[in-house]
């Protein structure tokens, strides 16, 4: 910095306003991926496999492309092969072997697409799909990873059930066979998960000395949900071809790095695609970069020579829309009188879906290291590959996970110490610097760049009436139990490198071009406030450009891994800086001077001892146009990603061009955290409850946008909830297909499943390794709500009581009527079987 | 034009005679949607209660002239043919509610309604709100005011179920007005706000 | 050929705007026509492919088929009438609340609102196998994949009545009709007739194929609420995962008439635990002229005996003995 000035004064920072996409959300008019047309637009429709594995070996489409209105058809072998990929740094990735394709002829999994039909409208599409002629060679499928891993037990692919890491060092994780033995399976009884080999492993310290030393050991297994993102919005697109150019209309969680994905996919140049996504219908990680499927309407518009616009079905949306893989895991962690965590051994069996391993299990791990600092621990885990859909990131993964299997385990070993769950929570609650695993090379562990969770705990606490609530009598009714539950959750909150991409315009307006999606978390806007108070611009000057990389959009980070508003804010705050540095620069060149003799303020600069002197931002842009150059574009610097380079040269002499990278340093990993507190009422009777109060306090620095803030909180958290109380899919196994395919059966909660009182509230405390002290909070609330209310549920029924989650009516009556509790298949079964007497 | 329903809904401060203009400029959004050109039902049209397949539709004061098949819902007519994109389809089932419209004031599912079955009725939807000079409905202004809604694919729908609701209930209670909207799904679970957000734009439609 | 669940496939549609030209389309179609009622039912499993009229009359026209009138002391609802009015209907919250009860707990407001008491009572069961077009008993294919097969899935189904098929009546109101004595009145293009509502269910052991008797060319056309039970003490609960839009695991609907806490008349009919609604006639025996509160001591054994339950659906006996307590102490917060 050439002056003393503050980085940014807060004048919009941490202020409520309202979102310059919100309007058209209420009036209709804003477009999302189906609400685009096209003239001689044709509609695709997917044919999907009946099996959860099969090989095609009959497929005869005469009768189809016969009809009427029938354009174009689709199949695997039209795909182009699967291209390797570059990273930002160079380095060349490998295209993997066994990774999902837009559609194949050998589904993995029932409701994977095998081709896809253009026609002239859907009923054509619907109509032509049924009148292919295909037939199928039933492969070997499994539903259940344990299934897998008993002996004997079915692969989901040729290769293997596993994922196993590379053979050599450098190269991929592989897919290979795993199995576990009959004797493991034996000790382990029904009701635990048996300690076979793991695939992956890491350890610091000696875990079972500290467990030995212990002053309480509990050993527990716990099962967490496959859960489907159940996006509203279905993953439709909209494709057509225009001066060799391809333009996609598609929900993304990224605008910018869609491009390079579909590149990928398609195997083409990604300067050739335009990807409009200027609203997506939720993506919660399974939009990540839109999805391989956007390519079938693509290729389809190549092929037929007319816009197609792919419409997915709920039902195609459940098989292909991506879901968090369920977990089983087996805990034995060692407690000291205090509560401290001593030693976790931690093992982590993940439904992994059959294809790209997921690192919701490993994710668990670290995060289990972060959220409860146990002295000594060990974390082992195995992907297991099924024949069920394909999963992907959701909202914390892995991070749901770890709340939800150790949660209700800090919350028992406090009953069984005769201690407060709060302070069992609090003592071993990361603070400051905390530590991370996995260790490195050299063996030490990592460092986050803050946590203030104690604090969390301690004003939650405070305005949740934690103690108070503890204290009061049980409920009058006798079929009434309450139960109080408290826990945290934690996630990864921010990366770094981004661009940040400003115009001042000659008419004296800041135009700010981003490559966010967005989602609805609003990031992509909020961050963007901290540029404008960089620069003391009022929002009203302000204009967010988005949604369209043909409207020439910085190089941004995917709105996803809670990381925007930590990666965007600086970049915004970068490029925000790269302005007021220019417009400084200019006001010298123009009026004499240096540049630190100016100031920036009132969308004026000006010569700090006489303020008369100086530019309008209006008057500065005019001569950044005339100078040329840094100054408008003409020339843009080193170390900016390739895309944004490609904006500049767009923008070039539109007006005072400024453009950075988020160079700002940053020590550590950065997370964030919450720590939640849930009241529950349980009718012991019908099984039903209520969560009466819920108060989720955040740990996630500055707050830049209160309101965005708070539906994060509140949203994030009611994602937990549905995890704990009801969602779920389930199968029938022996045939290897999904019984649950609607809403009424898979239970995504609605309005009426809120906590009867939610409040929130936010530490506040800025991350001192980012400039803006703000950190993501999309993800923390998750696992914190979700361990929250199965803590409360535990402390109302009983420890020991649930083996899984979601606790629906039948669970809940199995904890007060343990006869229909029976324990024939253990972990893969639900509630069992029951006979009345008499 | 059922005069009822208009007095209902319309915005507040604003003539009948203009909110039916405003509803007209709303529905003439042009539309390139294709007409379905699918096999239709071919039966004999003599019996009683055959149906037409050109239809007038009233749709935001509007009457639309349209080609409809016999199996073809609400939704698709609205979307594809009226090019009224502001309802989506969530799920096809009545299960989500992103696609409720109101017909005659009431809320209903436009995916699980065969068009045929509205001929004759009002169908009002989120484009039939806002004035023609922007300014917006009472209901939306509270949301917006609120920061309601985060990815907005549901917003369309709880707005058209809130306003039915409304008509049977304009002094509802939070917990009574959650009630009116549970047949809403949102995904992104912003639930507190959004409610927030309608119980606000209700007290403006109140107060105008 | 390729299995699509999308869209409907085309059928000829009939909107008749009487009774007499709807029996006459029901009567020329016979087996090819579909009767539609408010929709949700029939529109799925339209798009499900699971059913594929050649003609489908739509009774939403018919304006004689909406509405509530009464009929000395009886009461008389169209078959049209929507959950929405049959909930807020004066005459029937003040005489018979119990339907109202239940009509409000069907799904979700904008279902009700389009939903009929008629398509409520005549819906087809919500088996995942057999909605998901699994060629099981019901779908005139040899097995119970829910019942049958050792890893079935069947947390949802029948424990009463189960005689090959599993599947369970989903409606919430059929039992509060059935508890109410109501008559259903059943018209064909050759006349009508009145039957009580409990002979209008059938269970597997009487016909798999379906859960009504409504023959081809046949309509319910109204519902008479006789004045049998006009004012009388009612309960009724629904019990489901989701507070709304969900179907009941166990519903109960429940008429009693009492003198002091002296239990003079009673009619107890649990829903979703049976192809039909299944009433507690042995409970309503051995509690007749007992005190409601001993009645509700006896009342969980005898409402729970004779429960075969499944691998997944053990809680539903536990809730049929619970709710049949709560019932006749008539607290739902008991």
């Amino acid at each position: 910095m050439a002056d003393n000035d503050a980085l940014f004064t807060p004048k919009l920072t941490g202020r409520d306003y309202v979102t310059p996409d919100l309007r058209a959300k209420l009036t209709g008019s804003a477009r999302f991926a189906d609400d685009f047309r096209a003239e001689g637009m044709l509609v695709c429709k997917l044919l999907t496999s009946p099996l959860p594995h099969a090989r095609v070996t009959r497929l005869d489409l005469c009768a189809a492309l016969a009809m009427p209105g029938v354009r174009a058809i689709l199949t695997a072998d039209e795909l182009p092969p699967p291209a390797d990929s570059v990273s930002d740094s160079g380095a060349v990735i490998k295209a993997s072997p066994w990774a999902e394709r837009a559609l194949t002829m050998e589904p993995l999994y029932q409701g994977e697409p095998i081709l896809a039909v253009a026609a002239i409208d859907e009923a054509t599409a619907s109509a032509a799909i049924e009148a292919i002629d295909i037939a199928y060679e039933a492969l070997p499928f499994v539903i259940a990873p344990l299934d897998s891993l008993r002996p004997g037990g079915a692969n989901a692919r040729a290769d293997g059930n596993v994922w196993l890491p590379p053979a050599k060092p450098g190269e991929r994780p592989r897919i290979g066979e795993l199995k576990w033995s009959a004797a493991e399976f034996e000790a382990a009884g029904p009701d635990r998960l048996p300690l076979g080999k793991a695939a992956n492993e890491w350890s610091y310290g000696e875990v079972e000395a500290s467990l030995a030393q212990a002053a309480l050991v509990l050993d527990q297994t716990f099962v967490t949900p496959n859960v489907s993102h159940q996006a509203l919005e279905t993953r439709s697109a909209l494709a057509w071809w225009e001066n060799g150019k391809l333009h996609l209309t598609v929900g993304s969680q990224s605008t910018a790095q869609t491009v390079p994905a579909i590149a990928k996919w398609l195997n083409m140049d990604a300067n050739d695609i335009v990807v409009i996504s200027e609203y997506t219908g939720g993506g919660f990680g399974g939009k990540i970069t839109a999805s391989v499927a956007a390519i079938i309407p693509a290729l389809l518009a190549k092929k037929a020579r007319a816009p197609v616009m792919l419409r997915v079905s709920r039902e195609d949306e459940q098989a292909i829309g991506r879901a968090r893989p369920s977990t089983i895991g087996r805990m034995r962690a060692g407690f000291a009188k205090d509560g401290r965590l001593l030693g976790l051994d931690m093992l982590v069996v993940m439904d992994n879906g059959p294809y790209e391993e997921q690192f919701d299990a490993f994710m668990a791990g670290r995060l289990a290291s972060l959220l409860y600092q146990p002295q000594a621990m060990r974390w082992r885990g195995v992907a297991v590959l099924t024949n069920t859909p394909t999963r992907g990131a959701q909202t914390a993964p892995g991070g749901l996970q770890v709340s939800a299997l150790l949660g209700p385990v800090l919350a028992k070993a406090a009953r069984r110490l005769g201690l407060d769950p709060l302070a069992v929570c609090r003592i071993n609650a990361p603070e400051g610097r905390a530590s991370v695993g996995p260790p490195k090379p050299d063996a030490s562990l990592n460092v986050a760049t803050s946590a203030f969770v104690k604090q969390a705990l301690d004003q939650g606490a405070t305005t949740f009436g934690w103690q108070t609530r503890r204290s009061r009598p049980a409920p009058a009714k006798k079929s009434v139990r309450r139960g109080i539950g408290v826990a945290t959750g934690c996630f990864v909150a921010g990366t770094v490198g981004f661009d940040g991409l400003l115009v001042i315009t000659p008419q004296g307006r800041l135009r700010i071009h981003t490559g966010v999606g967005n989602l609805g978390t609003e990031s992509f806007s909020d961050a963007q406030r901290v540029a404008a108070d960089a620069l003391d611009m009022p929002w009203e000057a302000c204009e967010i450009v988005w949604g369209n990389t043909g409207r020439h959009l910085a190089w941004s980070c995917v709105s996803g891994g809670s990381q925007t508003i930590h990666a965007m804010s600086r970049a915004a705050l970068a490029a925000g800086l790269d302005a007021r540095a220019k417009l400084k620069e200019i006001a010298a060149q123009t009026l004499g001077g240096k540049p630190k003799e100016y100031a920036v303020g009132g969308q004026r600069v000006f010569r700090r001892d006489n303020g008369d002197q100086g530019l309008s931002f209006a008057e500065a842009a005019r001569r950044a146009i005339e100078l040329g150059g840094i100054y408008d574009g003409h020339q843009c610097p080193a170390g900016i990603n390739k895309a944004t380079h490609a904006a500049v040269a767009a923008l070039a002499g539109q007006g005072l061009v400024a453009v950075a990278r988020d160079t700002f340093p940053r020590d550590g990993q950065t997370y964030s955290y919450v720590a939640t507190f849930a009241e529950v009422e349980v009718d012991i009777e019908t099984g039903r409850y209520r969560i009466a109060a819920l108060h989720a306090e955040a740990d996630a620095g500055t707050v830049v946008h209160p309101r965005a803030f708070a539906g994060q909180l509140a949203g994030r958290s009611m994602l937990g909830i549905g995890h704990a109380t009801r969602q779920k899919w389930f199968y029938d196994k022996e045939h290897g297909i999904a019984m649950s395919r609607r809403f009424y059966q898979s239970r995504p909660p609605t309005v009426l499943c809120c906590p009867e009182r939610f409040t929130w509230g936010s530490v506040g405390i800025p991350d001192p390794q980012t400039p803006t002290g703000a950190r993501g909070i999309g993800e923390p609330p998750t696992g914190a709500a979700c361990a929250a209310v199965l803590c409360a549920l535990n402390d109302a029924l009983g420890d020991d009581t649930f083996l899984r989650a979601p606790v629906m009516v039948d669970a809940v009556l199995a904890a007060i009527e343990p006869e229909i509790r029976q324990a024939t298949d253990g972990l893969s079964a639900k509630v069992s079987s029951f006979r009345v007497a008499g | 034009m059922h005069a009822s329903i208009v007095e209902s809904i319309r915005p507040a401060g604003m003539t009948r005679r203009q909110f039916i203009k405003s509803v007209i400029a709303t529905g003439a959004v042009s539309s390139s949607g294709l007409l379905f050109s699918g096999p239709a039902g071919a039966g004999p049209k003599a019996s009683p209660g055959a149906v037409e397949r050109l239809i007038t539709l009233d749709v935001n004061g509007q009457r639309r002239r349209v080609d409809v098949l016999p199996q073809e819902t609400l939704a698709q007519t609205l979307r594809h043919k009226l090019g009224l994109t502001g309802l989506k389809v969530g799920c096809d089932r009545g299960e989500c509610g992103a696609c409720t419209v109101l017909v005659d004031a009431v809320p209903q599912y436009a995916c699980s309604l065969l068009t045929q079955s509205v001929r004759g009725k009002a169908i009002l939807t989120v484009e039939g709100l806002a004035r023609p000079d922007g300014k917006l409905h009472p209901l939306q202004q509270g949301v917006l005011d609120e920061q309601g809604f985060q990815c907005g694919y549901c917003a369309p729908g709880f707005l058209m179920a809130t306003l039915g609701f409304l008509v049977t209930n304009p002094h509802p209670t939070r917990q009574e007005l959650a009630h009116g909207v549970s047949g809403n799904l949102c995904r992104c679970q912003d639930y507190d706000k959004i409610l927030t957000g309608l119980m606000r734009g209700a007290e403006y439609m109140r107060k105008e | 050929m390729a299995i699509i669940r999308d869209g409907m496939p085309p059928f000829d549609l009939f909107r008749p705007t009487s009774v007499d030209d709807a029996l006459a389309l029901a009567g020329r179609f016979g087996a090819d026509a579909w009767i539609l009622a408010g929709g949700f039912d029939s529109l799925e499993r339209f798009k499900d492919r699971l059913k594929r009229p050649k003609a489908v009359i739509d009774l939403g026209g018919i304006g004689e088929l909406r509405g509530v009138r009464r009929d000395g002391g009886d009461l008389v609802i169209g078959a049209m009438t929507t959950l929405a009015e049959v909930s807020r209907h004066p005459d029937i919250c003040e005489r018979f609340g119990l339907l109202a009860e239940a009509a409000a707990a069907v799904a979700s407001p904008q279902i009700r609102n389009q939903g009929t008491l008629g398509g409520n009572i005549a819906q087809d069961t919500r088996c995942w196998y057999y909605r998901g077009g699994w060629t099981c008993y019901r779908a005139g294919g040899g097995t119970c994949f829910a019942g049958e097969s050792p890893q079935g899935q069947n947390r949802e189904h029948a424990i009463f009545g189960a005689e090959g098929c599993v599947a369970v009546n989903p409606s919430d109101t059929a039992p509060a009709l059935v508890a109410l004595e109501a008559r259903l009145v059943i018209e064909n293009h050759k006349g009508g007739r009145e039957i009580a509502a409990e002979d209008f269910f059938v269970g597997p052991d009487k016909d798999i194929t379906r859960l009504n008797i409504l023959a081809p060319g046949e309509l319910l056309t109204a519902i008479r609420l006789p004045a049998t039970w006009s004012g009388a003490t009612f309960y009724f609960e629904k019990v489901s995962d989701r507070p709304v839009w969900d179907f009941s695991l166990v519903n109960i609907a429940t008429a009693m008439r009492l003198r002091k806490d002296r239990i003079e008349q009673v009619r107890l009919v649990l829903g979703a635990v049976a192809a039909r609604p299944w009433r507690l006639s042995e409970v309503e025996a051995a509690i007749m002229g007992c005190d409601r509160n001993a009645a509700a001591e006896a009342a969980p054994r005898l409402a729970a005996k004779g429960a075969a339950v499944l691998p997944h659906n053990g809680y539903k006996a536990v809730l049929a003995a619970n709710l049949a307590k709560r019932a006749l102490l008539g607290n739902k917060d008991a």
